[in-house]
């Protein structure tokens, strides 16, 4: 047994790390970074993207950065409701997990036994939740209102104000939460606040 | 619960499973990203058997090959594609459902499905064909609906000649092109809608039609009832789907889906690099499929029967060859069946194989211009038009 002291120990692990730094396999740096954005990236996908198409036009594509970076860039400018920030950060994403060279059938992403992460989060609060209308129309307006319309007319989603649907307040809760046939499933989207929120505004509509 | 179901796009997918489902669980590859996306696919998925789903929501599903044994494509099993799903059915109802014929015309026309009928009915045989039919063959990849090989299909139309309407409407001497709109509409207003254009002369060819039946029966909402354009020998995305507005136009139509999308190098360019000349895509070239046997199918040592379809748009099928050497040689297929203008041509091949193991059979076919498919398709940046050799592996059993 050699004795190392802990100089040459740290030594050894920083040319140890420095080594993998350079050689480590760019499919591994791909991983890691698919990982680490993954859940913000899967939220963005079903609350924006899957408002017009179904995430499975996003997982058949194989393409390079330039071309995740175009695409994005053209859906937010056919609005896609993205920040700047989130379209940077959905584009570093796809480019990672679905790269030119990435199998037909990719290994599924280690987070997946969790659901997405949420977007906004709001501080756990012990008291039954109350919503408020005011703010509704605005939370409305940004997530709801391109398929259910201005207002809650309907639109290519049916339509909500009037709703005998706002009076069974469960069954409200269950689709925004969960979704129902084409409605994505809002749950990594909205907060608990915001659905109620919206529930309050809806039924002044 | 009906309560939200009536008028909504819930109560249209129900109706969407009813127009699509079938005999037989259709093969569906998806390559899903996480739990929570495969589980929502699963429900779409169940709605389809019998197609297999490309894209759950707006539908893009393709016709297992297996199904193009038959001369006809079935109703239910003909593959969908549209950019943003079908209308709201109030839209299309024929109470409210009316065809606008306006632009540069003497008579702007106002008709509905009553008077539209009051033309001379016609049925023509075609293929349709989406444009992007192949797109997953083409490297480097290319974005968009990763279709594979069955993104056409062989159907009877019958409708009206668009010629017929033009003239009721008088098409004045500046008009050059018929632009096309459906009742169709994206989710987000900020998309372009789906507006096209074809050139004067393809409108008023004889064989273009305004179709309101498929196969025999009226068109189902998926394939654009009430009434959708053919473009018999044309790519699909000139059959535009629940056709409201017909305007003779001076120019080609602007927009994306026109002036940017469905185009393709007038030249082909190296793989990757775009081109300035790009020209719609308008007329579909020669292409054949193998239908049977399917791949990774077990066939015994013996005589096997290949079978397949072969087309080639506004032209004839001349010929349809076989190799089973990797194209090194290749023998002549027997033709079968029905032969009409526009419709593809069933044909046969009888093949003795002799060594046991892995066989790839190829087919390739010839129009009557000579065009011929070859190995692979010329790379374009929409992935448009593939007509490579088509390729079917089989297990060759002693």
């Amino acid at each position: 047994m050699i004795k190392t002291s802990p100089q040459i120990a740290l030594f050894f692990s920083a040319m140890f790390m420095m080594l993998t730094a350079v050689s480590a396999l760019p499919e591994d740096d791909l991983n890691s970074i698919s990982i680490a954005l993954g859940p913000r990236a899967e939220a963005l996908i079903l609350a924006r993207c899957s408002v017009c198409h179904s995430p499975d036009l996003i997982t058949q594509q194989r393409l390079p950065p330039a071309r995740w970076e175009a695409i994005v860039d053209k859906m937010k400018h056919w609005g896609a409701e993205i920040s700047q920030e989130e379209a940077g950060l959905l584009a570093r994403y796809l480019s990672a997990r679905y790269h030119s060279g990435a199998p037909d059938r990719l290994p599924p992403l280690e987070h997946e036994a969790g659901l997405a992460e949420p977007l906004g989060q709001e501080p756990a609060s012990t008291g039954p939740i109350v919503g408020v209308a005011g703010r509704g129309a605005g939370i409305f307006e940004n997530n709801c209102q391109a398929c259910h319309g201005h207002e809650g007319v309907g639109g290519q989603g049916p339509r909500l104000s009037k709703n005998p649907i706002l009076q069974h307040e469960d069954l409200f809760w269950d689709t925004v939460l969960h979704g129902r046939g084409p409605m994505p499933a809002w749950s990594s989207v909205l907060s608990e606040q915001d659905i109620a929120d919206i529930h309050a505004w809806l039924l002044t509509r | 619960m009906s309560d939200i179901g009536d008028q909504s796009l819930i109560s249209r997918r129900r109706c969407l499973k009813l127009l699509v489902s079938g005999l037989g669980a259709g093969l569906v590859f998806h390559h899903v990203g996480s739990a929570v996306i495969a589980a929502q696919n699963d429900a779409a998925r169940k709605e389809t058997s019998g197609l297999t789903v490309r894209v759950a929501r707006p539908l893009d599903a393709e016709t297992p090959v297996g199904e193009f044994a038959s001369f006809l494509t079935p109703n239910d099993r003909f593959f969908v594609r549209s950019h943003f799903g079908p209308p709201a059915r109030e839209h299309i109802e024929e109470s409210q459902w009316r065809l606008n014929v306006g632009g540069v015309v003497e008579r702007p026309q106002m008709l509905t499905m009553k008077s539209l009928r009051q033309f001379e009915p016609v049925t023509i045989t075609a293929v349709l064909q989406c444009s992007g039919n192949g797109r997953a063959y083409h490297r480097p990849r290319v974005p968009g609906v990763q279709w594979e090989r069955g993104a056409v299909g062989n159907a009877e139309w019958t409708g009206v000649r668009l010629r017929d309407v033009l003239e009721a409407a008088g098409v004045r001497t500046e008009g050059r092109h018929v632009q096309f709109q459906g009742a169709d509409r994206p989710a987000v207003e900020a998309v372009p809608l789906f507006v096209r254009s074809i050139p004067l002369e393809k409108a008023m060819d004889a064989d273009t039609i305004l179709a309101y039946e498929m196969n025999g029966r009226a068109l189902p909402l998926l394939h654009g009832a009430p009434l959708r354009v053919i473009t018999p020998g044309w790519m699909a995305e000139s059959c535009i789907k629940w056709l409201t507005d017909i305007v003779v136009r001076e120019d080609e139509t602007k927009g994306y889906y026109m002036q940017t999308a469905y185009r393709v190098p007038k030249v082909p360019a190296a793989s990757g690099l775009t081109t300035d000349a790009m020209v719609p895509v308008e007329a579909m070239p020669v292409k054949s499929l193998i239908v049977a046997p399917e791949s990774g199918q077990n066939v015994p040592v013996g005589l096997v029967r290949i079978q397949g379809v072969a087309w080639a748009g506004e032209a004839k099928v001349a010929k349809v060859e076989l190799s089973i050497d990797e194209g090194r040689t290749w023998e002549t297929a027997r033709f079968l069946g029905k032969d009409r203008p526009y419709a593809w041509r069933q044909w046969e091949f009888m093949w003795t194989a002799k060594v046991p193991g892995t066989a790839t059979l190829l087919s390739r076919a010839t129009d009557a211009h000579g065009e011929q498919q070859q190995a692979r398709t010329p790379w374009n940046p929409g992935g448009f038009l593939w007509n490579g050799w088509d390729r079917v592996s089989v297990q060759v059993n002693a």
